[in-house]
C-alpha cells in the first residue's frame, strides 16, 4: 500500500475501525445484563453482582458543591458499603443524547453506566429507546419516594415509567438583594411595575433559565398552568405566547441596556446582579442562592423570591443507558442516592441545598424528624411556600417554542 | 509537470485535505443532500439562510471586529518595532513585554478582559474610587456592546504581541542595511521611515496581518465571552445552529460554515495576489 | 547601530513617549495576569470593591487535590499538546520542504493550500470534520481530538517550514552528498542539527495551537475529552469565576514554561559549535 498522503489508506482504516466496532457491538448483548432483567431479581443478588465493580456516571459537573457531595460523600460510602468505585464524568443533556445516539448507530460498547437527566433529555432518550428499563420502581428505597407529588411523579409531563429514578427537586425563583430591594415585587404584575419604575435594573438571560422565566410569564399571563397541561397545543401556545411577547415589548425598553442585548447565560446574569448592574437574578434552583452565597459568588444579603402567580418546579433524575456495561452497579448507586441518609445530606444548606424527593410521611419516624429538624439556612424558603406556589412543568415543546420565538422576535428584533 | 512539482502539490493536498473534506461535506449538507434535517437536493435551505438578516448582520459584525482589532494591533506592532529597535536595556525590555502575552490563550485573555472592562469591572471600580462615577451604569459599556469594543481591545492586545514578534524579526533581519543606505544618501528620518522602514515592515507583516484578520473574524471562545447577543457574531450563530434542539435548524449551520470559509478564502486569495505582485519587485 | 539622532525637541518627546510606551507595555502585559490571580483567590469581590472581601485557596487546592477536574484536564491538555507538537513538526517538515521546491503557479497553489487549515475558521473546521470523525469511530475519543488538533497544527508547521526551506541554502547538503553521505545521514547529521532552532519553534507552534483549541475539542470530543480550556469555559458558564481564573492561569503557566524551555534548549544547542 502506497504511503503517499491522500491515497487509499484512510478508507482502509475507516472500514477496519467500523468493522471492529460492529464486531464488538455484536458481542455485547450476550454478555450484558440489562437493568430491566436485574430488576426482577432479588435485590441481594443485584448487590452481589455489583460488588467490586466500577460505575461511570455522566453528569453536569459545573457546581463545586455538587461535585464535592458526589466525589467526597457519595463515592466513599458506596465504595465502603458496596465495593463500587464511582467515577463522575462531565456531560450535559445534549452531549449525553449525542453520545448515546452515536454509540447506538455504531453498535459500539457502552462507556457510561448512569446519567443525570430530566425533561427534554429524558424525552429525547426515551423516544430513541436509548434508556434501559423499567427498573426504578424495583429499588428498595423507591418506597419512600413522594409519588403523590405531581412534581416527582412526572418529568416535564412525561411518565418516568421506571426508566429513570428521581434524585432531587428544585423550584424556579427570582433572586434579589434584601439590602438593595427591601420590598421586592411578589407578583408578575408588580414586577412589571417595578421594572418600569427602575429602568435598566432588570434583565433575563438567553438560555435555559431565561426561557424558564418566559414560561413563568406564560402561566401567569396566559391563564394558569392548567391551560397548558395535557400535551402541546399550538393554538393555546399562540394565544399565551402573544401575551408573553406583548409584556416583553412593553417592559423591554426599561430592561438593562435598554433591552437591546441580553446576557448570554444565567452565570453572566448572576455576575451582573452581584456587581450591582441589575437588581434581580434568577435560578432554576431556589436554593442556588444558599450555595452561591456560601461560595462567595453572590452577596450575603441575596435572597430567593417566589412569585405568587406560581413558579415552575420539577425533579431531576438518574437513568441507565441502554448499553450500560454495569447496570447492576448503577442500580445500587441509584438506590443509595434515594436513601434517606443520602437525601438528607444533599439537602443540607452547607452541602447542596437540593430538595428531597422523599415523602416525610413515608419515612421511618426518626428520619422524618431529622428532615424536619434540618437546620434551615435563613436564606432558604419555607417548604409550605414552596409547595403553595409550585407549578409542574408542562410539555417540553412549550419551552422549545418559547426559546425559538424569543430568539426570533426579541433578541434579533431590536429595531 | 516536473516530479518535484507533483510531489509538492501532493504535499499541499495532504495539508489541505481535511479542510477540503469538511468544506465538501458542508456543501453537500447545504444543498440538502446529507446531514441532519436533509430533505434531498434543493436550494431552499441555502436561500432561506442567506435571506436571514441575522446572518448578514452577524457576518458584518465579525468582519468589523476583525478589521478594527487587526488595525489596532498592527499599528501598535509597527510603533513598538520602530521605536524599540536598539539593543539598549529599555529596548530589550520593551520587546520582551510586548511579546509576553503570546503564550496566553485567547480564552484566558477574554476572561481577564471581561473582569477588567465590564461596567462593574476593575476599570470601572478604579474610576469609582477616583470619584469619576458612582454606579456601573455610568461606565460606558465595553462588553456585550454593539460596537464590540471590549472584544476588539482584548483581541487587539493578544494579536499585538503576535504581530510585534513578527515585526521585530523583520526589522532585525532586513531593516538596518537599507536604512543606512538611505540615510547616507541624505534622506531625513521621516522619509527613511516612509520609504524604507514602513514598506519593509508591511511586506514582512502582511501574511501575519491577514492571518490575524481571518483568525479574529472566526474565533469562537473570546467572542462567546465578550460579544453582545445582537448582532450575533458569525461563529456564535454557527455553533448555536449546529447544536439546536430543532434538527431542522442544524442544517443551517453548514451554510454558515461555508460563509465563514468564504471569508477566509477571499482573504487568503487577496493576500496571495498582493504578494505575487510585490514579488516582482523583490531585489 | 541605533536610530539616527533627531532634532532636540523631537528627541525629548521621543524619550517621553518611549517611557510612556514602556509603562503602558508593562501595565498591559502584567495587569491581566494579576487580575486573574486575584480572581482565582477572591471571595465576595463585588462592585465597587477594589480588593476581594476575603481570600481562599480552595480552587487551587482543588486543582491539585485528588480527583480534581482541573488536574485531569491539565494532564489531557499537556498530553494532546505535546503529541501535537511532535507530530506536526515531524509531518510539517517534509511537507514544507517539498512545497518549497515548487516554482511558478504550483507554488501559488501550494502556498494557498498550506494556508487553508490555518485560515479555516475553527468552528467551520470542527463541524466539517465531525462526520469524518464519527465515521472513523474516533468522535469523543482522545485520538479523535488529537487528529482534529493536528489539522491546523500541521498547517502552521507546513507553512512555517515552507518559509524556512525557501531561505535555506541547500549547498551544504549538496556538499555533504558529494562527500559520499547517504540522504538519511545528510538529514540527521547535517540538516536537522542546522535547523534545531526551527524544529524547536515548530514544536512550540504545534504545542500552542493544540493547547488553546476549544471549538474542535468541543465538537469532535463531544464534551467527553476534557481539556483545560474546555473546563475554563464550563466553569465560566457555571458562574464559577474563581475556578475559571485558576484554570486560565494554569493555561498560561505551562505555555510560558514551554516557551522558555524551547528557547533555553535551542540557545544551548546553538552554543555548541557544529
Amino acid at each position: 500500500m502506497s504511503s503517499r498522503p491522500g491515497s487509499g489508506r484512510p478508507s482502509v482504516v475507516t472500514s477496519l475501525t467500523l468493522a471492529f466496532g460492529i464486531a464488538l457491538g455484536a458481542c455485547r448483548p450476550a454478555e450484558r445484563a440489562s437493568a430491566a432483567d436485574l430488576a426482577r431479581l432479588p435485590w441481594d443478588s443485584v448487590v452481589a453482582r455489583a460488588r467490586g465493580t466500577s460505575v461511570t456516571w455522566r453528569m453536569w459537573r459545573g457546581d463545586p458543591s455538587v461535585n464535592a457531595y458526589v466525589d467526597r460523600w457519595v463515592a466513599p460510602r458506596v465504595k465502603a458499603r458496596y465495593g463500587i468505585g464511582l467515577t463522575a464524568v462531565e456531560g450535559r443533556g445534549p452531549e449525553i443524547v449525542n453520545q448515546l445516539v452515536v454509540e447506538h448507530e455504531a453498535g459500539a460498547r457502552g462507556s457510561t453506566d448512569l446519567v443525570w437527566i430530566n425533561g427534554e433529555t429524558f424525552g429525547n432518550l426515551r423516544r430513541e429507546a436509548l434508556l434501559d428499563g423499567p427498573w426504578a420502581g424495583g429499588l428498595p428505597n423507591a418506597q419512600y419516594v413522594d409519588s403523590a407529588s405531581p412534581i416527582v411523579q412526572r418529568d416535564f409531563e412525561q411518565e418516568p415509567a421506571g426508566y429513570e429514578s428521581p434524585w432531587g427537586r428544585v423550584q424556579f425563583a427570582l433572586i434579589y438583594d434584601s439590602a438593595r430591594t427591601p420590598e421586592p415585587p411578589r407578583t408578575v404584575a408588580a414586577l412589571g411595575d417595578w421594572i418600569l419604575a427602575h429602568p435598566g435594573r432588570f434583565t433575563h438571560d438567553g438560555q435555559f433559565t431565561g426561557v424558564t422565566f418566559l414560561e413563568v410569564l406564560l402561566y401567569a399571563l396566559g391563564g394558569g398552568v392548567q391551560r397548558y397541561q395535557g400535551g402541546f397545543d399550538s393554538v393555546r401556545y399562540a394565544e399565551g405566547s402573544a401575551k408573553v411577547f406583548q409584556w416583553l415589548e412593553r417592559h423591554r425598553p426599561a430592561f438593562w441596556r435598554g433591552g437591546k442585548t441580553f446576557p448570554p447565560g444565567v452565570a453572566e446574569l448572576h455576575r451582573l446582579f452581584a456587581n450591582r448592574e441589575v437588581d434581580f437574578s434568577m435560578s432554576y434552583n431556589q436554593n442556588e442562592v444558599v450555595t452561591k452565597v456560601r461560595q462567595g459568588i453572590l452577596p450575603p444579603t441575596a435572597r430567593p423570591l417566589l412569585l405568587r402567580d406560581g413558579t415552575l418546579a420539577n425533579s431531576h433524575f438518574v437513568g441507565i443507558p441502554f448499553n450500560a456495561p454495569n447496570a447492576a452497579g448503577a442500580m445500587v448507586v441509584a438506590n443509595f442516592l434515594l436513601s434517606p441518609e443520602a437525601q438528607l445530606e444533599k439537602q443540607k444548606a452547607e452541602v447542596w441545598a437540593d430538595g428531597t424527593v422523599l415523602a416525610p410521611d413515608r419515612l421511618p419516624v426518626e428520619w422524618a424528624e431529622r428532615f424536619a429538624r434540618l437546620a434551615r439556612d435563613p436564606r432558604a424558603l419555607p417548604p409550605d411556600s414552596l409547595a403553595k406556589y409550585a407549578r409542574p412543568e408542562v410539555s417540553p415543546l412549550y419551552h422549545e417554542r418559547l426559546a425559538a420565538d424569543w430568539r426570533r422576535l426579541v433578541r434579533q428584533g431590536a429595531e | 509537470m516536473t516530479r518535484a512539482s507533483r510531489r509538492g502539490l501532493l504535499a499541499a493536498l495532504a495539508v489541505a485535505l481535511p479542510v477540503l473534506v469538511g468544506t465538501g461535506y458542508s456543501i453537500l449538507a447545504s444543498l440538502g443532500l446529507t446531514g441532519p434535517g436533509s430533505a434531498g437536493f434543493g436550494l431552499a435551505r441555502l436561500g432561506a439562510v442567506l435571506r436571514e438578516r441575522v446572518v448578514w448582520s452577524g457576518l458584518a459584525w465579525s468582519l468589523w471586529v476583525a478589521a478594527a482589532s487587526t488595525t489596532a494591533a498592527t499599528a501598535g506592532a509597527v510603533l513598538v518595532a520602530a521605536l524599540f529597535r536598539g539593543s539598549a536595556k529599555s529596548d530589550r525590555t520593551a520587546r520582551l513585554l510586548a511579546v509576553l502575552p503570546l503564550p496566553i490563550p485567547h480564552l484566558a485573555a477574554a476572561v481577564a478582559g471581561l473582569l477588567l472592562l465590564g461596567q462593574s469591572g476593575l476599570l470601572a471600580r478604579l474610576l469609582a474610587a477616583l470619584g469619576v462615577l458612582s454606579t456601573p451604569s455610568q461606565m460606558p459599556p465595553l462588553v456585550y456592546d454593539r460596537a464590540g469594543l471590549g472584544l476588539i481591545l482584548t483581541l487587539a492586545w493578544k494579536e499585538f504581541s503576535f504581530l510585534a514578534l513578527v515585526a521585530f524579526s523583520v526589522v532585525a533581519t532586513r531593516g538596518e542595511r537599507l536604512e543606512e543606505v538611505a540615510r547616507t544618501l541624505g534622506a531625513g528620518s521621516a522619509a527613511v521611515f516612509r520609504r524604507v522602514t514602513w514598506p519593509l515592515l508591511w511586506r514582512g507583516l502582511m501574511p501575519a496581518v491577514v492571518a490575524v484578520f481571518v483568525f479574529v473574524a472566526s474565533t469562537y471562545e473570546a467572542t462567546a465571552v465578550l460579544a453582545p447577543s445582537d448582532p450575533l457574531a458569525l461563529p456564535l450563530l454557527t455553533l448555536e445552529r449546529y447544536t439546536d434542539a430543532d434538527l431542522g435548524r442544524r442544517g443551517d449551520a453548514f451554510v454558515l460554515v461555508l460563509l465563514g470559509m468564504a471569508v477566509s478564502l477571499i482573504a487568503v486569495a487577496a493576500h496571495e495576489w498582493a504578494r505575487s505582485r510585490w514579488d516582482r519587485f523583490e531585489p | 547601530m541605533g536610530p539616527e539622532p533627531l532634532g532636540p525637541v523631537r528627541a525629548v518627546s521621543a524619550r517621553i513617549s518611549r517611557r510612556l510606551l514602556l509603562a503602558a507595555l508593562t501595565l498591559s502585559a502584567l495587569s491581566p495576569l494579576v487580575l486573574l490571580l486575584l480572581t482565582s483567590v477572591g471571595r465576595e469581590w463585588f462592585f465597587p470593591a477594589l480588593w476581594p472581601a476575603s481570600i481562599t485557596i480552595e480552587s487551587w487546592r482543588d486543582a491539585f487535590g485528588g480527583g480534581g477536574r482541573i488536574a485531569g484536564a491539565l494532564g489531557t491538555s499537556l498530553a494532546l499538546a505535546v503529541a501535537t507538537g511532535l507530530a506536526s513538526a515531524a509531518v510539517g517538515w517534509p511537507i514544507g520542504r517539498t512545497m518549497a521546491d515548487l516554482r511558478g503557479w504550483p507554488r501559488h497553489v501550494g502556498a494557498a493550500a498550506a494556508f487553508l487549515p490555518v485560515a479555516a475558521p475553527p468552528v467551520a473546521l470542527a463541524t466539517g470534520l465531525h462526520l469524518s470523525a464519527l465515521t472513523m469511530g474516533v468522535a469523543g475519543t482522545f485520538g479523535g481530538v488529537l487528529l482534529s488538533h493536528l489539522v491546523p497544527a500541521v498547517g502552521y508547521a507546513a507553512l512555517y517550514f515552507l518559509g524556512v526551506f525557501t531561505l535555506f541554502d541547500r549547498r551544504i547538503e549538496d556538499e555533504a552528498r558529494t562527500l559520499g553521505a547517504r540522504s538519511r545521514t545528510v538529514l540527521w547529521r547535517v540538516t536537522v542539527p542546522m535547523l534545531r532552532r526551527q524544529v524547536g519553534e515548530a514544536f512550540l507552534l504545534g504545542f500552542l495551537v493544540s493547547w488553546a483549541q476549544v471549538a474542535t475539542t468541543l465538537v469532535i470530543g463531544g464534551g467527553r475529552v476534557r481539556t483545560l480550556p474546555l473546563e475554563v469555559f464550563s466553569y465560566l458558564q457555571a458562574g464559577q469565576d474563581r475556578y475559571a481564573a485558576t484554570g486560565a492561569l494554569l493555561l498560561v503557566i505551562p505555555a510560558l514554561l514551554m516557551l522558555g524551555a524551547v528557547r533555553f534548549a535551542v540557545d544551548r544547542a546553538e552554543a555548541t559549535p557544529l
